[in-house]
């Protein structure tokens, strides 16, 4: 037998399956937009935990490895709703002398400050920062400079402004050079951040306003003592850095043996367990969402099918007195079940990548679209038309000939 | 090119025995026009389909094409019909989702004979039994007489030895009826074996050979 008709042979097949298909259209868009839900809710798992993946790495690389991060409170104190501002600038000066720490930054920070430009109003927080702020945090401007060395120690009226609240108050205006109000200190804007994005969950690193340490402790809150967040940097192992920092602030502290920390240690091991925890509750939820909907849309093939077999006697009878084999049949129905599959899967991906803006808002995870996810997409269609068309296809094939004329 | 010896059929309905056919002997040269007659029950139906091998015999010796049809498994059997059989029925049994050109291309999807340019082979058919304006109909479009005229169009797609056809004017009138028996006789002519099943005796005089069945045994055979 000849390759050209063996083609020819191919495409009467396709056609035909086509036509089936077609003219069995209500039954086949209700298996198709099960499957495509399904294979949907598996594309967003694949591409969520990716790019949740691929942001905690970012975070991590942007952080340091090497970075240990120190705030007031204790877990089960900040659940409480207790005083959470306990570190002091005491602690600060102790942990510069800490063996391996090389950088201490220290922040005391200031929520929900109202400030103005022109008519436009804004609220958020205000980063008092060391003048290493941006050097720790491997920051970078989009305009102007950090604040000066001599405006940290003169406490002078400087601010350097996230991406978020610049476009809030400038809405891409000249922004360096003008003067903003910060409660009620008039500032001048000398820099405005790189946009760096959401932290894994949690808001948005660029809504924040950025201060020289002096400047928000003696002039906008009058604090002497107390400071919200130390960083270090240390060159020796995290975790045995994380155990000499410990100790000394409780000795700091006065915490006695056995007494709970009254402040919370984190490591950028920390932030990637955290992710990998979302990721691990995203999977769990879409997980069994999405092999709930394929589970339902195979039965659901599997039963429109039976009906269809009975319907389809006569059709099976003539196609078996024409030549047709046991095998041909079933694979004719087991190629109708998994085109519906496919093409179920096909539309799955093709939602998932129409819907990605809504996705991305809806957890706060940016989607990391790749070939994988178009082949585990076709993996589990093509599994779910073989596990749902396999049985009404053997059903088929074993039907006589005679049997299916007869009627 | 048939030959059957000594054939019998039975079913079994619980403990009890029916008995279909009672021992038929019969050979079909190639070339023949028989009509197959007997009233509802006479098992003509059963001996049609054991001969176009979709049913199997209870005892008995069968040839067909020289080959021992017990010794075929189900993918020989299929191989057999697809290329030297072609069917007639009297619903017609066209495929409702496809077209009249596409009913007829059904046993080339099957066929490992070769066939070049099958669609145009399809439109010659149609258009040699006055359908060519009916080509891309499906069969809710088409009449009775046009519809089993696609029907025997498919019955010749693949060039088959032997055409079968059982009461293939059953649902016609008795005018479209005679149509379509001249229409065998034409093939026939052409050198097609055919083998029609009826009950109806008006059916008699356009074969060449006339077989009565009665009571699952032959009881006439006349050849004019």
């Amino acid at each position: 037998m000849g390759l050209y008709q063996k083609i020819s042979q191919l495409r009467e097949f396709l056609e035909e399956t086509l036509k089936i298909l077609y003219y069995y259209k209500s039954r086949v868009a209700f298996s198709f937009s099960g499957v495509a839900l399904g294979i949907l809710s598996i594309c967003v798992i694949i591409t969520t935990i990716d790019g949740a993946n691929k942001k905690a790495y970012e975070i991590f690389e942007a952080l340091g490895p090497d970075s240990i991060i120190i705030f007031g409170g204790s877990e089960r104190q900040r659940t409480a709703r207790e005083r959470l501002v306990t570190l002091t600038v005491s602690d600060a000066d102790m942990l510069e002398k800490v063996g391996g720490v090389y950088d201490v930054l220290r922040v005391f920070s200031l929520r929900n400050v109202n400030m103005k430009y022109k008519d436009r109003k804004w609220q958020t927080q205000v980063a008092g920062g060391t003048e290493n702020y941006f050097y720790s945090f491997k920051w970078g401007l989009q305009s102007g400079s950090f604040f000066s060395n001599e405006a940290y120690r003169d406490a002078e009226a400087e601010c350097v402004i996230g991406a978020k609240v610049y476009e809030e108050l400038f809405k891409g205006e000249k922004a360096i050079g003008r003067v903003i109000l910060i409660g009620r200190l008039p500032t001048k804007v000398v820099g405005v951040l790189n946009e760096r994005g959401g932290s894994a969950g949690g808001p948005s690193m660029d809504d924040r306003v950025v201060m020289p340490l002096t400047t928000v402790t003696k002039r906008l809150a009058n604090e002497k003592r107390f400071l919200s967040v130390i960083r270090l940097k240390t060159n020796r192992d995290v975790d045995a850095t994380i155990e000499d920092v410990k100790m000394v602030i409780r000795k700091n502290h006065g915490i006695p043996e056995g007494g709970e920390d009254n402040f919370t240690t984190r490591s950028s091991k920390d932030i990637l367990q955290f992710v990998s925890v979302i990721s691990g509750s995203l999977f769990l939820f879409l997980g069994t969402a999405s092999i709930i909907a394929l589970v339902v849309s195979g039965f659901v093939l599997a039963n429109l099918f039976y009906l269809t077999i009975q319907e389809r006697k006569k059709d099976i009878g003539i196609r078996r007195a024409y030549g047709a084999t046991r095998k041909g049949i079933l694979m004719s129905f087991l190629f109708e079940s998994v085109i519906i599959t496919i093409m179920g899967g096909i539309a799955g991906v093709l939602l998932s990548v129409a819907l990605q803006g809504l996705f991305e808002r809806l957890f706060g995870i940016p989607m990391e679209f790749s070939f994988k996810v178009v082949f585990f997409a076709m993996i589990f269609s093509l599994l779910t038309g073989v596990l749902s068309g396999l049985k009404p296809a053997m059903k088929a094939s074993k039907i006589e000939p005679i049997e299916a004329i007869r009627g | 090119m048939i030959i059957l010896k000594n054939i019998k059929k039975s079913y079994f309905i619980g403990e009890r025995e029916l008995s279909i056919l009672k021992g038929i002997n019969l050979r079909i040269h190639k070339g023949e026009f028989v009509i197959l007659m007997g009233v509802s029950g006479s098992g003509k139906t059963t001996l049609m389909n054991i001969m176009g091998l979709l049913d199997t015999k209870t005892y008995g010796e069968f040839y067909f094409m020289d080959t021992r049809v017990e010794d075929l498994n189900d993918e020989a059997l299929a191989g057999f019909r697809n290329r030297h059989i072609g069917f007639v029925f009297q619903q017609f049994f066209l495929l409702p989702y496809l077209n009249a050109i596409e009913n007829v291309l059904i046993p080339i999807v099957y066929s490992d004979k070769e066939i070049r340019h099958p669609r145009e082979k399809a439109r010659q058919l149609l258009e040699r039994f006055n359908l060519a304006d009916r080509t891309h109909n499906r069969p809710a479009q088409l009449s009775g007489g046009e519809q089993q005229r696609v029907a025997i169009a498919r019955a010749l797609i693949n060039d088959p030895d032997l055409i079968l056809a059982d009461e293939p004017t059953g649902a016609l009138d008795s005018k479209t009826g005679g149509e379509i028996m001249e229409l065998f006789r034409m093939l026939n002519e052409d050198g097609k074996t055919v083998l029609v099943v009826t009950h109806d005796p008006k059916l008699a005089s356009y074969g060449k050979r006339l077989i009565r069945i009665e009571d699952g045994t032959i009881s006439e055979d006349i050849t004019t």
